[in-house]
This record gives structure tokens, sequence and C-alpha cells, in this order.
């Protein structure tokens, strides 16, 4: 039970050290920072929960948010407005996990090699129809989605509870969910028991494109543009921020409160070394070395079971 | 004595495996081990293999106190063990895999030599092998073969069995006994684990009974019955392993005609009706379970018809099977027939997630009191629904299982050797589910290896051999019977070729 709570002790003793060993760190303006820059990853990884799940995985996420973003983007440069241009990313982003879950089920082709792929195709894409130059042209009240407030605290805070408490009701009281945990747990069962497991698979793609291209816009409005550059290693990072909670990549675990603290683990860590003045560069190691700790744990919490 | 073991004990986590282990074996003697699942057979003898160590206690070989570190180890002194589930390397040939890890010094393997000694080793043994066969070819009988020769390769004088001939065929289990008795012979001394009762007489010498983690009972073959051991293995007294109560067939349920699929399933025909347990019976590899996923949907068939419940199917895949109102209840429960990692209760309900939903939303309230309603129905030993299933014994996972099947109200039910792996009691608690499916109207055809299984509990017996229904015969016929119609051509009664001629 202890090991359970584990990266949760972890992300409270973290927060707690930083905030007795930097004045900077406690403060509203910092956490606001935190909170802003973890949002668009920690998005992303709660498609990549349900993903992990399956006992899938996507490379192509970072790739869909570029696309995505540069496109809502492209968008508004061309007068579309607001509202219409976040329509248009996650319309662009459902419809890349849709091809995605449509060549994993079809094609029966594993799930690390077609997103792998689309990572190249889409990346491509976006590269070539933006000629490598960034949408510009964006309105300035679009800032608000990622600098806004309401109720004193961080718009995009709001929008990750309410993707959270979706994402958290959708895999422990829907049958998508449960369908999910079953076909990541015993692909084959789930056949037999009549789960129409392509079905389920190829939504479960689409839900995460969708919130990816949510986060797309998200990140879109933090840069004021749309980088056909942007989002350049996002897929291992969610999915660093699902292992560290406790998803396994051999599917059937994971769970959306372990995600989230991943994610902050990250983001704290990242906060941390700024304001502590450590190297850059080290921050990665840092970062790599808390999955490996936090996988190691597990495992071995796992094996002291008997089988 | 060739092995001692002394007072063995072993804890995971908070869960004792071993109390008290205790067991003695001498060169030259085929020592069965018995006991229900959980009873810590296995856990006992990988202790023995060095993959575990104990807690406590004392291991003794050849006189000598022990300790083995790792399987290397015990590997070393002599001890070697054929795994229930082969721990074979599929993608490599049989020779590979006899003398893997020992191709001698230097990074290079001489593949013809390895190739000759793996052949010699063979046609010693008199196995049907080739040494250039692929392990992932191979049935399990002839994995076990691979390892039994890698055993004798490494000089081995300890072998553990550890249920050997839970997945193998009538003849196979035979072939096993042989090789069995031959190593005996040469003064090996053999461990087998069995759950078998019917089997044991003609194999064992001695017999060591382990209950509840510690041995309640050791003494020769000779001196202990069968009741007497079921008494020492439950702890309490089995009256008999199963009576059925037919009741009058009612209107066919299942009604299959000329079936067809390439390569193996030629013109089958079969009814199953109402109330009706059928038994089905034939040689591994006589058709019996490709028959069933035939049936099922997971295979397509290429000719003839299928008929659920009056209405003919397509069975094209399973989810169109249920729906139709078919359950199948496979033979390998691990691989498709249970979420091991997933709660008991999700299981229950995966093959009918709709009586618990609405507008794809999950009642979990409704959810577990189901469960709970079938743990009370099947007597499934568990501590609550949100248990993980993997956690249960073999026969509470069967009995979850067909949960899943009954929560589906199927009505034709397929039970693929619904027994295997599973211990005394259990089976004869799976038996009384499917007499009272029976009774309440459900139509079942039973496969199974076990002879007297099939005597005890089928209405009739259907016997396959090589992809074809060879003759049917009423329930409670001769093992002769059977075995007759399993095994020879049906009319002129000769033998068929020299690979099925094991059978004495």
């Amino acid at each position: 039970m202890l090991q359970r709570l584990l990266p949760f002790l972890t992300l409270i003793t973290l927060f707690v050290s930083l905030s007795i060993a930097t004045p900077n760190f406690l403060t509203h303006l910092n956490l606001s920072t935190v909170v802003r820059q973890t949002a668009v990853i920690n998005i992303i990884a709660l498609g990549m929960t349900l993903i992990i799940v399956t006992s899938g995985i996507d490379l192509s996420v970072g790739a869909i948010l570029a696309l995505s973003g540069f496109l809502g983007a492209k968008a508004m440069e061309a007068g579309y407005s607001i509202p219409m241009a976040i329509l248009i990313g996650l319309t662009v982003g459902t419809t890349c996990g849709l091809i995605n879950g449509f060549l994993i089920t079809r094609l029966k082709i594993n799930p690390f090699i077609v997103t792998l792929g689309m990572l190249g195709v889409i990346r491509g894409m976006t590269l070539t129809i933006s000629n490598g130059l960034p949408a510009s042209g964006v309105p300035e009240g679009f800032s608000f989605l990622a600098t806004g407030t309401l109720l004193g605290l961080p718009l995009v805070l709001w929008i990750l509870v309410v993707c959270a408490v979706a994402m958290h009701f959708v895999l422990e009281y829907t049958k998508l969910g449960r369908y999910a945990f079953a076909i990541g747990s015993n692909p084959d069962a789930a056949y037999y028991a009549g789960v129409p497991v392509s079905f389920h698979l190829t939504f479960v793609y689409a839900i995460a494109g969708l919130l990816t291209g949510l986060a797309a816009m998200i990140e879109a409005s933090r840069l004021m543009t749309g980088q056909p550059t942007a989002g350049q290693g996002y897929e291992l990072q969610a999915i660093a921020a699902v292992v560290i909670g406790g998803g396994s990549l051999r599917g059937g675990e994971g769970t959306v409160l372990g995600t989230l603290i991943g994610a902050f683990i990250m983001g704290l860590l990242s906060n941390g070394s700024d304001l502590l003045g450590i190297n850059p560069y080290l921050q990665q190691t840092l970062i790599g070395l808390a999955i490996i700790v936090a996988v190691t744990l597990d495992e071995l919490r796992k094996r002291r079971l008997p089988k | 004595m060739l092995l001692e073991l002394k007072d063995i004990r072993k804890t995971f986590g908070g869960v004792t495996a071993l109390r008290s282990g205790n067991l003695s074996v001498k060169p030259g003697e085929v020592h069965l081990l018995m006991g229900e699942n959980g009873a810590g057979k296995s856990t006992l003898m990988k202790i023995v293999a060095g993959m575990y160590q104990p807690d406590g206690g004392e291991i003794r070989w050849n006189g000598q106190p022990v300790q083995f570190a790792n399987p290397a180890q015990a590997a070393s002194a002599g001890i070697a063990m054929v795994h229930q589930e082969s721990l074979l390397f599929p993608h490599l040939t049989v020779a590979e895999n006899i003398y893997l890890g020992r191709t001698g010094s230097g990074p290079f393997v001489s593949r013809r030599q390895m190739l000759d000694n793996a052949r010699k080793l063979i046609e010693d043994q008199r196995f049907p092998l080739q040494a250039d066969w692929l392990v992932s070819k191979l049935s399990p009988a002839g994995k076990q073969m691979v390892e039994i020769c890698r055993a004798v390769s490494l000089g081995s004088s300890l072998l553990i069995f550890d249920e050997p001939t839970s997945s193998l065929s009538e003849s196979e289990t035979r072939e096993v006994f042989r090789i069995v008795k031959n190593l005996r012979d040469r003064g090996m001394g053999v461990i087998y684990i069995t759950h078998r009762l019917e089997e044991l007489r003609t194999v064992g010498d001695h017999v060591t009974v382990l209950r509840d983690g510690a041995t309640v009972h050791s003494s020769p073959l000779a001196e202990l019955d069968t009741q007497g051991l079921i008494r020492h293995m439950v702890g309490r007294e089995v009256a008999a392993l199963y009576s059925r109560t037919p009741v009058p067939p009612g209107e066919p349920l299942l009604v299959i005609e000329n079936l067809c699929r390439k390569p193996l399933l030629q013109n089958i025909n079969l009814t199953v009706r109402a109330g009706e347990i059928v038994g089905m019976a034939g040689l591994v590899g006589a058709g019996r379970t490709e028959l069933c996923r035939a049936i099922f949907g997971v295979d397509q068939r290429d000719s003839g018809s299928i008929a659920v419940c009056g209405q003919p199917v397509k069975a094209s895949e399973p989810r169109e099977a249920v729906q139709s109102g078919v359950a199948l209840i496979t033979e390998d429960r691990q691989k498709t027939g249970l979420a091991t990692q997933l709660s008991i209760a999700c299981n229950v309900t995966m093959a009918n997630l709709d009586s618990i939903s609405s507008y794809g939303t999950l009642d979990l309230k409704r959810e577990k009191t189901m469960t709970s309603g079938y743990q009370e129905k099947l007597r499934i030993k568990m501590n609550a629904p949100t248990q993980l299933a993997g956690r249960l014994s073999g026969g509470n996972q069967q009995k979850v299982v067909i949960s899943k099947w009954l929560a589906t109200g199927a009505k034709v039910f397929l039970f693929d050797e619904p027994t295997r792996g599973i211990d005394v009691g259990a089976k004869v608690e799976v038996f009384q589910v499917m007499d009272e499916l029976a009774r309440n109207g459900a139509a079942i055809l039973m496969v199974s290896s076990e002879l007297p299984e099939i005597q005890q509990v089928a209405d009739r017996i259907v016997v396959m051999r090589q992809g074809r229904i060879s003759g049917e015969l009423p329930g409670g016929a001769s093992q002769e019977d059977i075995m007759r119609l399993a095994v020879f051509e049906t009319e002129s009664g000769r033998m068929p070729g020299e690979d099925e001629g094991t059978i004495q």
C-alpha cells in the first residue's frame, strides 16, 4: 500500500523541499507558471493513459500537436473566428487519432510501428505545408486560452481539471473504459467474450487525438503562433508521466490521478531546477532518472506479490 | 537418500505458500507429489530447482546440506525440471534448445556437432522428434520430450515433472509414463506432480501429499487407496467423484450439418439438445478444439451450416456467437478465458456489460451484487469482487469464467477441457454447475481428454478422429470402446498410421 502511494509521497516531498529550498517557489506567480507549463503535457498524458491501458502506445502525439496547432493558427490568420479555429484544431487532432486507430485495427499492425510511422508522416506534412514557417497572424484575444484566469486560477487549470475528471469517469465508469482495461489485460479473452475490440481501440486513439488537439490550441495560445516544429519529444514526456504514475506498458493498468501526479513530478523537477539554478541540460538527466526509479519501485512491488 | 527436504517454509509478501514441506526421494524411485491447487507443490519444487529460496528449513542433496541460489546451481548439482508451461525457446530448433548455454567454449557454435548429439539423444530415448525442427511447431508433448532430452543430456540424477500430462492426450500420457519408467530403471529419481488420480497407479512407487502448505502424508503408494488419498488431499471425505441426474432432452439447441473446414474438419454432423451433456472424446489433434472454434466463430468454416436455438448463424466472429447464445469455456484459461490482472467483477461482466450499463455508463453497485451472486451460487472462494482474478486458484478461476458466461444467459455451452489444471474438489463443483445448467435447459458440449470424466458426466459420447466424427456411444460406455473409436478406423478396425501407435 505504501508503495502504491509512493508517487504521491514523492510529489509532496518535492513540493515541501522546494518550498523550503527557495523562497521563489511557493508564490502564486510561480505555481501558476508550473500549471501552465505542465498543462499541455498533462492533457496529452490523459489520452496517453487511456491508450496505455489498452497496452498500446502513441508516438505521434507531438507531431499531431504541431499539425493541429499550425492549422488552427493558420485558420485565424485566414480570418476565421477563435472558436472556429479551436474547433479546427480539435478536428485535426481527432482525425489523426482516427487514422492511427484505423491503421492499428484494420491492418493489424503494432501501435508502436503505426504511430512511429505517423510521427514521420504528420511531422513531415506539417513542415511541407508550412514550409517551415510559423503561422503568426493570431488575434490578441487568443492569448486568453493559455494565460487567462477564471475565479483567480489559471484557465488552463480548469480545462485540465475538467478533462481529468472526464477521463477518470471514462476509465472507471463507462463501457469504453472497461473494454480498454479488458483489451489491455487480455486481448484474446476480450475477443472471445464478444468485445468489439477494433471499434473501441479506434475510439481510444481518436479520444487521444482529440485531447492532443486541445493541447495543441493551448500551446499555440501560449506561443501566440502555430509552430510547425512544436511538440518535439512531447510523446515521450506524456508516456513518462503515465509510467511514473503507475501505468504499465504491458497494459491493463493506469489511473488518471497517477498520470496527473507523474506529470506534476516532472513539472516540479523542471521548475525546481530552474529556480535552484541547476544547469538546464542536467534537468533531462534528472527526469530520466525519475522514470527509471519510478518503474523500478513499481516492478519491485509487483514482484513481491505471489503470482 | 537422494533428496531430503525438512520443514521447508516460504512466504510471498504476506501470503504463506509453504508452512512445513517435507519430502524424501530415493534414487530409482518415482515419487508422486500430490495435493490440491495452492497446496504448495509447485512452490516446493521450485525451491528444489533453485528458482525460489526457502525462508527456512533444510535441503539435503545426497546427504549434504545445500542451498541453491539459482536454477543454474541446482542444474549443475543434477536437478532438472520439466515445466507445466514450457520454458523452451520457440524460435530455436530442438537441438538448440537441448544444448542452449552449453555450446562449448568460445563464442562460436558448432551446429553440425550439436545436431549430431541431439539426434543420438533423441534416438536413445525413442522420441518421435527431429533435431532440426522448430520448437514452436511442436505439440505440448513434443515440447516436454525436448525438456526431458535436455535434462538427460545434463546428466541429471533427479528429474521433476510438474503436471506433465495435464495438456496431453491419452496416448501421449502413456508415452510419458513409458519415459518415466525408463528413467527410473536407469536409477534416476523422479518427482512427479499430478492432479490425476486415475493415472498415478501405473507409475508411482511412493506418494507424498501436501495440504495447505504442509506435508500431511507420505507412504509407499501401495499402502494408500484412492479414497484415503482424496481424504488426505482435501481434508474431508468425498463420497463419489460425481454423479449426473439426466433429464429427458428437449429441443435441439445446437445443430451442425456437414461442417467442413480445411485442413482438418470434415463433414461434421452433430446435434445437442436442451438438457443434454454431450461428451466429446478423441486424441489431441483429432479436431475437437477446432470444432469448438468453428462453432464459436473464431475460425471460419468453409461449408456446412450451424443453427443455434433454431436460428441459422453465420458464426463469423465470437461476438456474433455470444449474441446468439453460445458460450465457449476455452481450454487455455490464462490465454483466452480470464483477464488475470483485472478484478473478478470485471471478468464476470466482461461478456455482458450491457446488463449493468445504461447509455454506456456502468452501474458498479449492480456489478458487485451480480458478482457476489455468482460467488454464492458457484461457491467461488474469494475475498471480494475487487480481488484480482489472477490471484484465485485454478478451480476458482474456472468458476469465474463460467460466471462470465452465465451472465450472458447463454443456452449452448461449449466446455473445452473444463477441468484442466484444477483440483479434485473444484472438478466436482464444475460438474455440478454443468449438471445444473443442463437441468435448467442448456445444451452442453464437453470436450475432455480424461475418459473417466466423460464416462461419468456425459449423457452421450461423441468420438472424433482425424477431423471426423468416428462414432457415437451411450453415456457410461467403456474406456476401451471410446479409445477404439478414437484410435482405430471405425469399420475395418485396423490400426492407423505409426504416429498414433503408442497405445499398448
